[in-house]
């Protein structure tokens, strides 16, 4: 069996016979022409540019007619590409000072632009290098002749066939969409890629970046593509086949299941309450994670406005941002300040790597050393409160000196806005995030000065285990069933419920199913996670009965360790 | 000759497709438009020129417009750009 690993780009798993389109990469030949000759070569360049136009049009005309706008756009920006003087004009000149042939003076000029490409700074623009991959390949196959099996001909013939190519133009994979085709698998592209984000769009199972997918598939043999793992594979035997076949069904009925629970409330079989929220990280999230319908947005990461620039963002911005988010919910919205510094860093490397971030300078630590960057956040948010339901959250506070520091400031603040006639919510909630094991243990302390707690699990079984998650060396000890894990969350909910105030979980814990009845059994109520997984969480909840969870949880805080835990958690969701 | 300084301000920055409108807009007239980011000149009716600007958002690019119909054309690019060339972010 041949398994092939790539990036995973659109969802779900398709198992069908291969097509696999020839072309691929052109091995682009050199040799010099005479004078004599140049002119018939330059000729010769500039049929292959009107073919490459021909062809381009040919597609356009044949995009149907609902497919995303995108798709037509992508073509015209083709078509001024091949009209350049830097694609045009300047081989043309290549051909006639160094005396070279048309392929290699193309690929001069191209090199030096995809040089150019690989050389930027945003990662996004980067990326675009393959446009101009795809309009160069083009133009060298038409000039050796080489036929593309262009998609447009032969697409009757792909239905249900998974496609193999060295490479999809955003074009084709839309053709290959409308023709019913069951998935598609490429050499080339990243999960950014024009074509990997309409696989996305389109909901077509897709793995990009395979290497070496059309020398190792061949035509007609069955294939699996799972483009949720990122995976393709050949020459499985009938059992493996029928295990993915049945794995297919399975995620396909499993999805239109979960799919009739987005407007059931959130309710246990012993009628508990539980209000699931969103994890975003950008305003237009809201977009997505409102297909779910969330009751609210537990945690907004606000660091995302300010990473991939030199500067911070203005208080207009961010404002502007905020009102965006605050708007478009009826439930409320947390916005966590600033947690910038250790694994996410501002642009520009302000500072010098400290030995260990994870410890350093970041969050709120960075923002009370930093006023100039923490206080038109504190205005943005403050100034968002009068437009929607909004919450504010402090991250890894560890003190309450510190936390008095971020009260003074924004008591400041909100002077400052009244003295201006800016309007605010004077009771704006403001919570802070208990990711700090220090914090957890003394939760009590925080509860009395604060509207409401939020577990980080994340940081707080990384700090509480002294493990680097990102340390492959050490990672294998991250354990969310440690017991001093368990201890620290119940700590923080009893704490929370003592006075009398919400206590939310918002770490990768609150989104895991595998969790959800041991959570309630702690009497978390509040749980904010990335929107993907709030269907499969309420599933969840609406097969828990809370009286047998407490049960269940009582004797987790008893267990010596993760391996009695982990059997008791299992036993706990067979419940 | 007119010029300004303008802010990149839709989300993904000057790509194939923004620049595709760029070049559509400065193609409508006859006047030259030359965009410069620190230093580095592009002509605004060269895709490639404009793509290798290398324009995420937020880059402050200088323009330049100069010819017969300049203030027509140095309001149009003005405002696709302000308009984030049509794109939602």
């Amino acid at each position: 069996m041949l398994v092939l690993h790539g990036a995973g780009v659109g969802k779900g798993i398709a198992i069908g016979k291969a097509f696999v389109l020839s072309g691929g990469t052109v091995t682009v030949p050199e040799y010099s022409i005479p004078e004599s000759g140049q002119k018939q070569e330059v000729e010769r360049f500039r049929n292959a540019l009107d073919e490459a136009r021909g062809q381009l049009e040919d597609i356009a005309a044949n995009i149907p007619k609902d497919a995303p706008t995108e798709s037509a756009s992508f073509i015209e920006a083709y078509l001024l590409m091949l009209k350049d003087p830097l694609i045009a004009d300047q081989p043309i000149d290549t051909i006639r000072t160094r005396k070279v042939n048309a392929e290699w003076a193309l690929q001069i000029h191209s090199a030096g632009l995809i040089k150019a490409f690989d050389a930027m700074e945003d990662e996004y623009l980067r990326s675009k290098r393959t446009d101009v991959e795809h309009i160069v390949n083009r133009i060298q196959s038409n000039l050796l002749n080489i036929r593309h099996e262009t998609l447009g001909h032969i697409t009757s013939h792909m239905e249900g066939k998974v496609v193999i190519a060295h490479d999809l133009s955003p074009a084709d994979a839309v053709l290959l969409k409308n023709h019913s085709v069951a998935a598609f698998a490429i050499d080339l592209g990243g999960p950014i890629s024009h074509t990997a984000i309409l696989a996305r769009s389109l909901n077509i199972p897709a793995v990009v970046g395979l290497h070496g997918a059309t020398r190792y598939i061949a035509h007609k043999e069955t294939v699996v593509v799972d483009g949720k793992r990122g995976v393709l594979m050949a020459g499985t035997d009938k059992l493996t086949l029928e295990a993915f076949e049945e794995r297919r069904r399975y995620v396909e009925a499993k999805q239109l299941e979960l799919q009739a629970l987005v407007h059931k409330p959130a309710v246990t079989k012993d009628g508990v309450a539980v209000t699931l929220q969103a994890n975003i990280e950008l305003p237009e999230d809201i977009g997505s994670a409102a297909k779910v319908n969330p009751q609210g947005v537990g945690l907004y990461r606000t660091e995302y406005l300010f990473m991939n620039r030199p500067q911070p963002p203005r208080e207009t911005e961010q404002y502007t941002a905020y009102c965006r988010v605050a708007k478009r919910m009826k439930n409320p919205v947390t916005i966590r300040t600033l947690d910038l510094g250790a694994d996410k860093q501002v642009d520009g490397g302000r500072r010098e790597g400290p030995t260990n971030p994870a410890l350093g300078l970041r969050a709120v630590r960075l923002c009370l050393k930093e006023p100039a960057l923490f206080t038109p956040q504190l205005r943005a948010i403050f100034r968002a409160s009068a437009q929607g339901p909004v919450k504010m959250m402090i991250p890894m506070v560890s003190n309450l000196d510190e936390l008095s520091q971020v009260m003074d400031l924004i008591e400041e603040v909100k002077s400052e806005l009244r003295r201006e006639g800016k309007q605010f919510n004077e009771n704006l909630p403001i919570g802070g995030m208990i990711e700090v094991p220090a914090a957890a243990v003394c939760a009590d302390l925080f509860a009395s000065r604060l509207d409401f707690l939020s577990i980080g699990t994340n940081d707080l079984i990384q700090y509480t285990l002294a493990i680097d998650r990102v340390d492959d060396e050490v990672n294998y000890l991250y354990d969310p069933l440690h017991p001093s894990i368990l201890r620290l969350v119940k700590t923080t909910i009893d704490a929370g419920k003592h006075a009398k105030i919400p206590v939310t979980m918002c770490g990768e814990m609150a989104g895991d199913p595998r969790f959800t009845k041991l959570l309630l059994g702690f009497g978390l109520r509040i749980f904010s996670m990335d929107p993907a997984a709030l269907l499969e969480v309420k599933k969840k909840i609406l097969d828990t009965n809370v009286g047998i969870a407490e049960k269940f949880a009582a004797k987790a805080l008893d267990c010596k360790g993760s391996q009695e835990l982990r059997d008791l958690v299992t036993a706990l969701d067979q419940t | 000759m007119l010029q300004q300084t303008v802010t990149i301000k839709n989300k993904l920055g000057l790509h194939a497709r923004a620049a595709a409108k760029l070049v559509n807009t400065a193609n409508r007239f006859e006047s030259s438009v030359v965009l410069n980011n620190k230093g580095k000149g592009a002509d605004a009716k060269s895709i490639m020129g404009i793509m290798m600007l290398a324009a995420s958002q937020g880059t402050e690019l200088k323009l330049f417009v100069e010819g017969n119909d300049e203030s027509e054309a140095f309001a149009s690019v003005i405002s696709l750009i302000d308009n984030r060339f049509g794109e939602e972010e």
